[in-house]
């Protein structure tokens, strides 16, 4: 372990000595202090404090990124180039420790320079907040300096609802057996509809189980979060809707007129909850067109779950995760590749990550050349069989590491768990960077150090 | 030489040379604004384009198309996820990387104004979305583009039909906060102009600060708009429609100018029908009659204008006179509309069937008078009867004789249609009915506020209530 850590030392003393330390602890200090100058928010204290914690650790995220990457490309493809791991590698120190020693260096490194620049954010934004209008801080401490955990109703089951009315459709009617997909599939189509639609005039309800955090939220404000559609839409864009939340003694009905095809975060008053902890929000449909809320997404509640404190520096952590897989990339490009070959390899790797929206968006359509939008069929043929699968796995291992969203969960006063802190380090940490950690031991450890020298 | 002193001397060489690179500065922007060979041809920024803009114009070149679609690509995500607090940032970015193409202003400003501000349930928030859609074309898009008519048009429209029109469920909050704001700087009536002109005290030369500076109003310019086809009530937006489209005539281009002389002539008509700004808070507006000259003098200016679309003017220009003609008459200036009705079948012949007045103004309240119900037209007489009576409790006496004389007609209407049947379908006489309404309105428990009930209880000259009267 010693001779680990004595590698890590080097590894931050390198990075004191080239001055990189203190130039990048000065220009993530610049940034945090920059950008609420530059940024154009949208006119609200809330808005501004999203944008600011978004912009912010989004800048610091980058920028630890690329000098990430950089000083592990840098610092193992130079030092074999320059010779000078010939000197280290002599020493009673394995292959592995050094490879292993570097990775740890940049990773507390990293871990110092994400907790300046972090620290600096937080105070930024609650010193700001501390000056703004005590009801516009309520608004903070609601919504955004929170860490908000959520609730969905009970999922129906669409299957098997389907499947009781396919077989009651059976019993009653002579169906042909060719028809029984068929049959499925609109059964299937009328359930979805029934558990989604809310046609005009009717009442629908929706029932969120809290079971015993319903004790630990007495008293506290919960957020309605809700999406619908409509099916027809009208000249002013908006919906009316009856919206109580809570049982007849403890809620009562609010018209709402509210926009179709978006998220919107009403706030429900406190102890709306029936005695057995269970949360009834109930709507009713005021239009003449019917709306649809989405199983999925429609209905939502926010409860708080815990201070904004622990939650940003466990946003931090998930930040530190991903940049300790960029140091792991690097490092592995550095273990067979020169300097600038392993830069350029690297921002390759990371920027195919980046792009997991085309990758989606192919794995989604099932083709790489796009949609004929009136067969419905793609267009690749043999090359779709061979790409769309790739992208596919690729896209799997992708989302191993782009699940995680600490920047949007910040800013918009949601909860990072402690699992999903744990889950981050051991898919992203663990898993990832135990991949590309193998390969480059794997390849150090086989790398013959002497012939590098011809390249310096 | 020290490591200290070869420092000193770095700085003090990087000084002397960032000054004499300076002389040249103005030959090197020179070139680079070449015609021909320049590097910031085509890209019309002006001379007030800031550092930024001139950085991401010039040298991103070619990069900036891409840029800007990874930043509309992320706007649209974030929009779809319901999160809009990027989107004011989002498109200062997108319009600066394409600053000269018109419809990337149009399409950000009307996405904040029109998409992004309905999906809030709160008035106040979707007016800060509205007034984000309204700044960035004013303050940033006409900035850039000075002499794309379709820019001022959008603004005007924003003034016109966001602000002006009540399909927004928030619309009366943007119309009071407006007045709000322009009565703070142009004070509540009719603008000061010497003032403006002239500011001689400090809250004067505030305020002309403000209008220039953050609404981007030149008080001149405003004096010549509203001498021309004023008087305007500057608190409403049609006013600051008629402004920017105004503006937009003498700045523009001379190609899509139909599409401001639109604005001028739908605001000055609706100048005429709500242009008179009775009280701020709360908001309140009725007609504005007086307004009906200038409104016409206004869309015969814009026939006289345009060489294009007269034909679309003139079918605007006879609906306003024939709707002036109505508005006239139910508001009891029969001389007014006397006058307007011999002009409108004047100028359009054909345009009005009915061979007189009163005829023409009966059939606009009532539709075609053939298939009267008896119920049908007891519930306008009515209703018409009702408006009467709440135009009394409002102080609008003209307004209420118009409301009651349309009543009185259409009920003589009535009978004589129905002459020689009164057993089956006799409807009860118009005093009868005018006094069960007046009962209504004056009932203490359900009826009108007691100011209002005071009201017009004096106008029709009734005796004030008993002692025990219910509260």
């Amino acid at each position: 372990m010693n001779r680990l850590f004595a590698i890590a030392k080097l590894t931050w003393k390198a990075a004191f000595r080239f001055r990189l330390f203190w130039v990048m602890a000065g220009l993530l200090l610049l940034c945090v202090v920059a950008l609420p100058l530059l940024l154009k928010d949208d006119g609200s204290a809330r808005g501004f404090t999203q944008i600011l914690l978004t912009y912010t650790l989004s800048v610091i995220t980058v920028l630890l990124g690329f000098s990430t990457l950089w000083l592990a490309c840098g610092t193992l493809a130079r030092d074999i180039e320059e010779a000078q791991m010939q000197v280290v590698a002599v020493k009673p120190v394995a292959r592995w420790q050094i490879w292993l020693g570097k990775w740890l260096g940049l990773f507390a490194l990293n871990a110092a320079l994400l907790a300046v620049a972090g620290t600096s954010v937080y105070v930024l934004i609650q010193y700001r907040a501390k000056r703004l209008p005590p009801e516009q801080q309520q608004v903070l401490r609601n919504e955004i300096f929170v860490a908000r955990g959520s609730l969905k109703p009970h999922a129906p089951n669409i299957e098997e609802n389907a499947e009781a009315l396919f077989q009651e459709a059976v019993k009653k009617n002579n169906v042909p057996p060719e028809e029984f997909e068929k049959l499925r599939g609109q059964l299937r189509e009328r359930v979805t509809a029934y558990e989604q639609i809310v046609p005009p005039g009717y009442r629908r309800e929706w029932i969120v189980d809290f079971g015993l955090r319903a004790k630990l939220l007495r008293d506290q404000p919960l957020f309605l979060r809700t999406k619908f559609f409509a099916a027809q839409t009208n000249a002013s864009g908006t919906y009316l809707g009856l919206w109580q939340a809570g049982n007849s003694q403890t809620g009562v009905p609010v018209p709402l007129s509210l926009a179709a095809d978006t998220f919107h975060e009403l706030q429900i008053g406190p102890n709306r909850f029936d005695a057995d902890g269970k949360l009834r929000i109930s709507f009713i449909n005021r239009n003449e067109t019917a709306l649809l809320f989405p199983i999925d997404e429609g209905i939502e509640v926010l409860y708080r779950e815990g201070g904004f404190g622990f939650n940003f520096v466990r946003g931090l952590m998930v930040i530190l995760c991903w940049l300790g897989l960029i140091a792991a990339v690097g490092l592995a490009a550095a273990s067979f590749l020169s300097f600038p070959v392993a830069a350029f390899f690297s921002a390759s790797l990371l920027v195919m990550g980046l792009s997991s929206g085309t990758l989606s968006t192919v794995v989604a359509e099932g083709s790489v050349l796009g949609l004929n939008h009136e067969t419905g069929a793609g267009g690749g043929g043999l090359l779709d069989a061979i790409v769309v699968p790739c992208f596919k796995a690729l896209l799997r291992i992708v989302m191993l590491v782009e699940q995680f969203s600490p920047v949007d969960s910040l800013s918009t006063g949601r909860s990072i768990s402690g699992g999903q802190l744990l889950r981050a380090f051991a898919q992203i940490v663990l898993l990832l960077g135990g991949f590309f950690a193998a390969i480059g031991i794997f390849t150090f450890n086989r790398r013959e150090l002497a012939t590098a020298q011809g390249n310096s | 030489m020290s490591r200290r002193s070869y420092k000193a001397a770095l700085l003090a060489a990087a000084v002397v040379l960032l000054v004499f690179v300076s002389f040249f500065q103005k030959a090197l922007n020179r070139e680079r604004s070449d015609p021909q060979l320049g590097l910031t041809r085509g890209v019309g920024l002006g001379s007030n384009a800031p550092p930024v803009l001139a950085f991401t114009t010039v040298a991103l070149g070619g990069f900036r198309g891409l840029i800007a679609n990874a930043l509309w690509i992320r706007a649209n995500d974030l929009q779809q996820d319901g999160k809009y607090f990027e989107m004011v940032q989002l498109a200062d970015w997108i319009t600066k990387m394409e600053p000269t193409l018109t419809q990337v202003w149009l399409v950000q400003a009307w996405n904040m104004a029109y998409n992004i501000s309905v999906k809030f349930p709160n008035p106040y928030d979707r007016w800060r979305w509205v007034q984000r859609g309204i700044e960035l074309l004013r303050d940033d898009g006409l900035r850039y583009n000075p002499r794309e008519a379709l820019m001022y048009r959008e603004l005007a429209w924003f003034f016109q039909h966001k602000m002006g029109q009540n399909l927004d469920d928030a619309h009366m909050i943007y119309k009071q906060e407006w007045a709000k704001e322009m009565q703070a700087v142009l004070g509540s009536g009719r603008p000061d102009y010497k003032e403006l002109l002239n500011p001689t005290t400090e809250d004067a030369k505030h305020r002309v600060e403000k209008l220039k500076n953050q609404y981007k109003m030149d008080p001149a310019r405003m004096k010549q708009v509203d001498d021309q086809l004023g008087p305007l009530e500057w608190r409403l937006p049609e006013a600051h429609a008629i402004y920017w489209a105004s503006v937009g005539l003498s700045e523009s281009k001379k190609s899509e100018l139909i599409t401001l002389r639109r604005v001028i002539y739908q605001s000055m008509h609706m100048m005429v029908l709500r242009g008179r700004l009775l009280s701020v808070e709360p908001l309140r507006f009725g007609p504005d009659l007086a307004k009906a000259e200038q409104a016409n003098a206004a869309y015969e200016q814009m026939i006289r204008d345009d060489t294009e679309q007269k034909d679309a003017i003139k079918r605007a220009h006879r609906n306003y006179l024939k709707e002036l003609v109505f508005l006239l008459y139910s508001h009891n200036r029969m001389a007014d509309a006397g006058r307007w009705f011999k002009y409108v079948r004047e100028t359009y012949p054909g345009s009005i069937p009915e061979p007189n007045l009163d005829d023409y103004a009966l059939k606009r309240i009532t539709g075609e008078m053939t298939g009267m119900t008896y119920d049908r037209t007891k519930t306008i007489i009515n209703g018409l009867l009702s408006q009467s009576l709440l135009s009394l409790a409002a102080d609008e006496d003209d307004r209420a004789t118009g409301f009651e004389l349309f009543a009185r007609r259409l009920w003589s209407n009535y009978a004589d249609s129905t002459k020689g049947q009164e057993r089956r379908l006799g409807m009860p006489q118009i005093e009868e009915m005018k006094r069960t309404l007046v009962n209504d309105f004056l009932n203490p428990t359900n009826g009108l506020p007691p100011e209002a009930a005071a009201r017009l209880r004096t106008k029709l000259g009734l005796a004030a209530p008993g002692p025990n009267a219910q509260k």
